[in-house]
């Protein structure tokens, strides 16, 4: 075990941190703060085709799918230093789905989806909650029903982020409305936004993010849109969200906000004399917030590696998804305390301190991920079940 | 960057697992319950050194197996899972490595040999009465007295002080401080036996200008200082791996005790305010684990561990505290009992929770060096 960057990880990180100081324009960090650090503006998809054509979105990618052919270590890295810069990166499309249809994808999806993806030139959207299926996922209505040689869909989703400026939605489908169980009655497709039965309407969060909900009104798709089984879309899902729960809690933007902090404190004036980090309680919080991140880097990490070693165990990603989201609330508390008032004003105020008003936001916007991605209790009936081995209540 | 085990890790593992696995029980341990006994299995110390395991760390000329820093960890986290009445730490930790890293051959020689094959065993004095530390004592004081030095003062908690064949030991001499390997037997030293909430044989020292030849000390008033710290560091991290050991045992015992107990007629681990306060020992767990193995990989290393050694002490204080009522808690009255082995756990995960430097105490230090800069984020 060595828990230490190898010296070509420690260049690579370099490289990388130059690269996003270049990249990050002020146009470009203005325009994601406008849209409230989701991006899907011009200057941020010129910058990810961009990061596209330089080979960075699949550098943990196999060559043969058009990678650079590195590890899942190295990929993390680079998720890691895109976030940290402040580019709201599509990790959705490029680090949980994309990697789906490499593995499970049909011939046209690999030729056709996958190399859009590591080009910046293709974005998807995950549609399974819907109004009546949410923690019960299994329970989703939406229908695909076979028609000659298409598939049919009809139904709608809730909370399908991102969906206004994708050019696809990874649906979740009822196949088999008479399946034994409902979750073997499941199958995943590819579908275009742009097909004129699907519409989509605005819902506004308290943290200012767009979501939508999303209307799929017989839209027909070809046999080849399916990926994977028949009926076989239930381990794509969970698959799907074990990588998800790594990218959604990467700890990159929290460590680079630390740092933001402490140098601020250092500088700051006491009205008494000395600066604000000379204060006990300053110093308090601030270790608190360096332990805890600490631990996620290594939660983070360890989990890149046990993808690169092919054992990404269960347990481990759900404890990532827990420990990450309840922490950066945690973060966002004890940051704030120190910059106190400052901490809530928004950034359209006229003179907003631009770090402070970061946090006036996360704070808002940081109980999405405690829920989304699969809720936290559930994510902790599978850490005692599957990490402990403790029975659980049948459902 | 590797977070898999190399072969030999697997080994040492292994066997140690094995050994303390088939030497350690519920019923050996509670003869020491309540210091009806010394807490000390010496066959089982005698089986560690056979198996090589005393002399891990200890360079192969001088009979052990020259492994590093992260092996002798993982020895110790398999002596917390089983809590084995054993001293490893303060035999292995704070003063065979001091020894093999600052000794003078002539003391390498005298001593390394026999902590290997565990005829000799070796302590340390880290703490006095209100001083927790180690490199900045204040109630010890040395003096020079021809080639050697006379040291008065008091020392508290010495673990083993009574069996010890030598103890490492710091005083301050001028504006330094020295290190040395004090004869437990010398005139003037006399040891009065504490009770602490463990049951481990500890002692409160009291050292009337005791004589100390030159070939018994190890680091002079210019350089003690560093080679305390050096040691504290290593023995922090030490505790860690026990705490790491003995909490993720208590979590497990506690897992498989609600997968049997029935309440309304079904296992209590399928009520979810169950399962879910085990899942946060699983997630607290798993941040001790690899905050202690990032801590021992860069002192394995030889690189600056100074706040990844106080991150890893604060994550074995909070975690060996919520593990430790988390266990008790769900066992109910089970946890309690003292013909149920989870108690022993509990005082155990307390001690190391609270030696040389609470949470409290660390995050104030760790936020002494974020405020001087010393601790961003790489």
């Amino acid at each position: 075990m060595k828990v230490e960057f190898t010296a070509a990880q420690d260049a690579l990180r370099k490289e990388l941190r130059s690269y996003f100081e270049q990249l990050m324009t002020p146009e470009l960090s203005a325009e994601c703060d406008e849209a409230m650090g989701e991006g899907g503006g011009p200057l941020w998809r010129e910058a990810l085709r961009q990061m596209g054509k330089d080979g960075w979105i699949g550098v943990g990618w196999p060559k043969e799918l058009g990678g650079r052919g590195m590890s899942p270590i190295e990929q993390f890295i680079f998720v890691e230093e895109v976030m940290r810069a402040g580019y709201p990166f599509p990790f959705l499309t490029t680090e949980s789905v994309g990697p789906q249809l490499a593995e499970f994808g049909n011939e046209s999806q690999k030729r056709d989806i996958v190399p859009k993806i590591l080009a910046g030139e293709c974005l998807i959207a995950i549609g399974y909650s819907e109004p009546g299926a949410g923690t019960d996922l299994a329970s989703l209505k939406t229908s695909a029903v076979k028609d000659g040689d298409e598939w049919v869909i009809n139904g709608q989703k809730m909370w399908t982020s991102l969906a206004h400026f994708c050019d696809y939605v990874w649906l979740a489908c009822r196949t088999d409305p008479d399946a034994a169980k409902p979750h073997k009655g499941i199958s995943m497709f590819m579908v275009p936004t742009s097909d004129p039965g699907w519409s989509c309407s605005p819902v506004v969060t308290l943290g200012g993010v767009r979501t939508n909900a999303t209307f799929y009104d017989n839209i027909r798709v070809p046999a080849d849109a399916m990926v994977g089984e028949l009926n076989g879309g239930w381990k794509l899902i969970t698959s799907q969200l074990n990588r998800e729960r790594l990218s959604l809690v990467n700890f990159g933007p929290t460590a680079e906000m630390f740092n933001n902090v402490v140098r601020w404190a250092q500088q700051m004036e006491m009205p008494a004399g000395g600066k604000l980090i000379d204060e006990p309680w300053v110093q308090i919080n601030l270790a608190k917030v360096r332990a805890g991140v600490e631990a996620l880097k290594l939660v983070c990490y360890k989990q890149a590696w046990a993808m690169s070693e092919g054992k990404l165990e269960m347990a481990d990603a759900s404890a990532a998804k827990v420990y990450g989201s309840e922490f950066f609330i945690e973060v966002y508390r004890l940051l704030g305390e120190i910059i106190g008032q400052a901490s809530l004003i928004n950034r359209k105020t006229e003179g907003a301190n631009a770090m402070a008003s970061r946090i006036e936001r996360l704070y808002r916007t940081a109980s999405i991920i405690t829920f989304g991605g699969g809720t936290n209790e559930i994510q902790r009936d599978i850490i005692s079940a599957a990490g402990l081995w403790m029975p659980r209540a049948t459902r | 960057m590797d977070f898999g085990f190399s072969e030999q890790q697997r080994d040492v593992q292994n066997l140690a697992r094995q050994i303390l696995g088939d030497n350690v029980s519920p019923e050996s341990l509670a003869q020491y319950d309540g210091y009806k006994a010394d807490r000390f299995d010496k066959a089982l110390w005698d089986k560690l050194a056979e198996a090589g395991l005393l002399g891990l760390a200890v360079a192969e000329e001088y009979g052990g197996m020259g492994f590093g820093f992260f092996e002798l960890a993982l020895l110790i986290e398999e002596a917390g899972r089983s809590i084995a009445p054993v001293p490893l730490s303060a035999h292995l930790v704070s003063a065979a490595l001091p020894i093999q890293q600052f000794g003078s051959a002539a003391q390498k020689q005298r001593y390394l040999p026999g902590v290997a094959s565990g005829q000799i065993m070796l302590s340390a004095a880290l703490t006095e009465p209100y001083n927790e530390d180690p490199a900045q004592p204040i109630l010890t004081t040395a003096t020079a007295d021809g080639t050697g030095l006379r040291i008065s003062g008091n020392k508290t908690a010495v673990p083993f002080a009574h069996l010890a064949d030598r103890i490492v030991l710091s005083a301050k001499m001028g504006d330094g401080v020295v290190v040395v390997l004090l004869d437990p037997k010398a005139a003037g030293l006399s040891m009065t036996p504490m009770q602490v909430t463990t049951y481990e044989p500890q002692f409160a020292l009291s050292l009337d200008n005791v004589s100390i030849a030159a070939e018994d000390i190890l680091a002079s008033a210019d350089s003690g200082r560093e080679v305390m710290q050096w040691l504290t560091e290593r023995t922090s991290v030490a505790l860690c791996a026990h705490q790491l050991g003995a909490s993720d045992k208590a979590m497990r015992m506690t897992a498989s005790y609600t997968a049997e107990r029935k309440q309304f007629g079904v296992l209590i681990s399928t009520f979810q305010a169950v399962g879910h306060r085990a899942a946060n020992c699983f997630i607290d767990v798993e941040c001790l684990r690899l905050n202690t193995y990032q801590a021992v990989s860069r002192l394995d290393g030889g690189l600056d561990a100074s706040n990844e050694v106080h991150i890893a002490k604060i994550w074995a204080g909070d975690v060996g505290h919520r593990v430790s009522y988390a266990a008790q808690h769900l066992h109910g009255g089970t946890g309690i009992d003292r013909d149920y082995p989870l108690w022993r756990y509990c005082t155990w995960l307390r001690y190391n929770e609270m030696s040389l430097g609470s949470s409290a105490k660390n995050l104030a230090s760790l936020g002494k060096r974020i405020a001087a800069g010393e601790a961003f984020c790489r």
